[in-house]
């Protein structure tokens, strides 16, 4: 068991690098907008361009030599390159590339600086990240207990089973931010009701603990929504799980013992249904992260998604790329995390190992 | 046989089914329709005017003026145009990486000949230096295989790693949230739409390999394989003909729902303001644009509507009829 995980991990690490790679070296062919983007003032320093005329041309092209030195993007993007000349040749650039000086930051722990701000890469990520886990881990929590506690109702088939399965499955095929957008206008508008409100988040800085009344009725609509998206496949795959456990000879057993249904469900089916939904919280936790980006961008909270939005949109590679490598370390960690609790779930996995 | 077919479906499909070949007809038939405005040009006279109003748009205009009606329809005709071919481009790709993984795993041995000819190509395709000593190989490797062939020697075989790669490949895309690598990779807006549709190929395709891989392991076992192998058919005959048809199965219920999925993740995409250039009409950006104008519930229903209908749709054509 030991052993599979770590090759677990070690595959997933290795995925991992090569998408930040990917991420990283697909930048090139948007390096000038980005140096252009990350110009002082860019919009008076083409206005005066277009003022003065060609002096202010030169002065301009100088300013944009000066930051994409400053950035480093006036090194060569990898090992090797290809010349532009006609006989397009390859040529060795040596370590004094932005691959090489990339990863060798990234592994004495420093992931950079972006480009627009100046602040380091980590500052930011952990500044948006006090934001989004307590919203993706509430959600999480949440989602998880509602599809149990669900999943073990629906399968002891009382009247609204079929209504409610209808319901899940209708909002299972919805987009997030369809459904985030129509909280919003339900419940944080003034025409409508206005139970909520609809921006103003500020994260204080001597913690959360500051106001929470206000912290919690900032965060219920953005928790609801992430936690609507992810109930429906969680309480279907566990619903279904437990209904083929129902029928087994085991179960049939507990029956005859003299076990009401819902004795059953909790001490004998329960456990062994869980294992698939197990499976699925490893791929739950990075889709929170994605269900952030929609989730940030509607309810204006200053968090991962909202940076990694932002920073595609003024293309900051630096801080997308620690955004691709963090939503890769939460991957790692979700699979970490499985493992371990299928160890809890099914005691004969560690018997085998 | 097809009306007999279609006759006898349940009604929902039936209205599933209608339903997309309507959305279908007006993409293909939208730049000819009679429409009072065009889509990308704003009427300033007129900006989130309600629907059903005086002036001649129907459903309303947007914060920018822009006519919803006709917003729609465009919109329309940019999701059918950009989630069909890609589905249908991803789901092929798909099907024959993960069937040729699924046929011959990690034991289809080349000869040695063959691997000359593919490395002399690829030196000469990315010039390396000395490209013409690539086409050398490469004829080489011809040459080698031509002998081989006439004189019945054999020469040393090689292993290809076809499951390694591109399971490996598929792990990889799949790591990362869908919607986090494509923010990533569609970094700015202006991205073509061409450039998307590639996009979002190369990152939806894993999952009906895995799918097509599955089946053909189960497919490569059944004996009707181990006659056409004992009938000495050769390999890519067997699996081109016979197991492939087979191995396919499971992408009927699974193209539907890819479908829907890119269809969310490219309404997502245009709602976030990333990927297609804003002049390009879209649901997810009308839908965006309901921010700046709480008030304006035409701009929010229509294409909410029109989306939910579409993925519902999708969904319950993916189901397997009883």
């Amino acid at each position: 068991m030991a052993r599979l995980a770590f090759w677990h991990l070690a595959r997933t690490v290795l995925a991992v690098w090569a998408l930040a790679s990917a991420v990283f070296l697909l930048s090139y062919r948007d390096q000038d907008a980005a140096a252009q983007l990350a110009l002082p003032d860019a919009s008076e320093a083409s206005a005066a361009s277009a003022s003065v005329g060609a002096s202010g041309a030169g002065q301009r092209s100088r300013q944009l030599a000066a930051v994409r030195q400053r950035l480093g993007l006036d090194l060569p993007l990898f090992y090797v390159s290809r010349a532009a000349g006609p006989d397009q040749q390859w040529h060795w650039n040596g370590p004094a590339n932005q691959y090489h000086r990339w990863v060798t930051n990234l592994l004495h722990g420093n992931l950079g600086t972006s480009f627009r701000t100046g602040q380091a890469v980590a500052t930011r990520l952990r500044a948006a990240l006090a934001c989004t886990l307590p919203l993706t881990g509430t959600a999480a929590v949440l989602a998880v207990l509602a599809a149990v506690v669900l999943g073990q109702r629906l399968a002891a088939r009382p009247w609204w089973h079929r209504p409610m399965r209808t319901a899940l499955t209708a909002v299972h095929g919805l987009p997030l931010f369809v459904v985030a957008l129509a909280l919003l206008l339900l419940f944080a508008n003034p025409d409508v009701f206005a139970w909520f409100p609809a921006y103003g988040f500020a994260p204080h800085a001597d913690g959360v603990a500051a106001d929470l009344g206000s912290y919690l009725t900032h965060l219920a609509l953005p928790v609801l929504a992430l936690v609507l998206t992810a109930l429906p496949e969680l309480t279907l795959q566990l619903e279904a799980a437990l209904t083929q456990e129902l029928r087994t000879d085991y179960a049939t057993t507990a029956r005859a013992k003299g076990l009401a249904e819902g004795a059953v469900i909790r001490h004998h089916a329960l456990r062994n249904a869980l294992l698939p939904t197990i499976t699925q919280l490893a791929a739950l936790l990075p889709a929170l992260v994605a269900g952030a980006v929609v989730v940030e961008v509607i309810f204006a909270l200053p968090g991962m998604g909202r940076l990694l939005a932002d920073a595609a949109a003024a293309r900051d590679y630096p801080v997308l790329v620690g955004g691709v490598l963090l939503t890769g370390a939460a991957r790692l960690l979700a699979l970490l995390l499985a493992d371990l609790l299928y160890l809890w779930a099914d005691p004969r996995i560690r018997w085998q190992s | 046989m097809a009306i007999l077919t279609l006759s006898t479906l349940p009604l929902s499909r039936k209205l599933a089914l209608a339903w997309l070949a309507l959305l279908v007809l007006v993409a293909a038939l939208a730049p000819v329709l009679p429409l009072a405005y065009a889509p990308s040009t704003p009427d300033l006279a007129h900006i989130a005017q309600a629907p059903f109003g005086p002036s001649r748009h129907w459903l309303g205009t947007d914060p920018q003026g822009r006519d919803v009606l006709s917003v729609l329809i465009f919109g329309t005709r940019t999701a059918v145009l950009l989630t069909l071919p890609a589905a249908g481009l991803s789901a092929l790709l798909g099907a024959l990486t993960g069937g040729a993984a699924g046929f011959w795993g990690n034991s289809l041995r080349l000869e040695a000949s063959y691997w000359l000819m593919a490395a002399g190509i690829i030196w000469w395709a990315v010039a390396l230096p000395l490209p013409e000593a690539g086409l050398v190989g490469a004829g080489l490797g011809i040459a080698l295989a031509l002998a081989a062939r006439g004189g019945h020697r054999t020469l040393p075989t090689w292993p290809v790693p076809m499951e390694t790669v591109v399971m490996g490949t598929a792990t990889t895309i799949d790591t990362i949230p869908r919607l986090v690598l494509v923010v990533a990779m569609a970094a700015g807006t202006g991205i073509s739409t061409m450039g998307l549709l590639v996009l979002l190929t190369l990152t939806a395709w894993a999952h009906p390999a895995r799918l097509v891989r599955a089946q053909m392991l189960r497919v490569r076992a059944l004996p009707f394989i181990e006659a056409c192998r004992a009938a000495g058919l050769p390999g890519g005959r067997i699996w081109l003909r016979h197991a492939m048809p087979l191995a396919i199965q499971p992408l009927r219920t699974a193209f539907p729902l890819s479908v829907a999925g890119l269809l969310g993740l490219e309404s997502t995409l245009s709602f976030l303001g990333i990927g297609l250039p804003p002049d390009v009409a879209s649901w997810g950006r009308l839908l965006g644009t309901i921010r700046e104008e709480p008030a304006a519930w035409w701009i929010f229903t229509f294409p909410a509507i029109l989306l939910i209908t579409t993925i519902l749709s999708l969904n319950k054509l993916s189901r397997e009829p009883r």
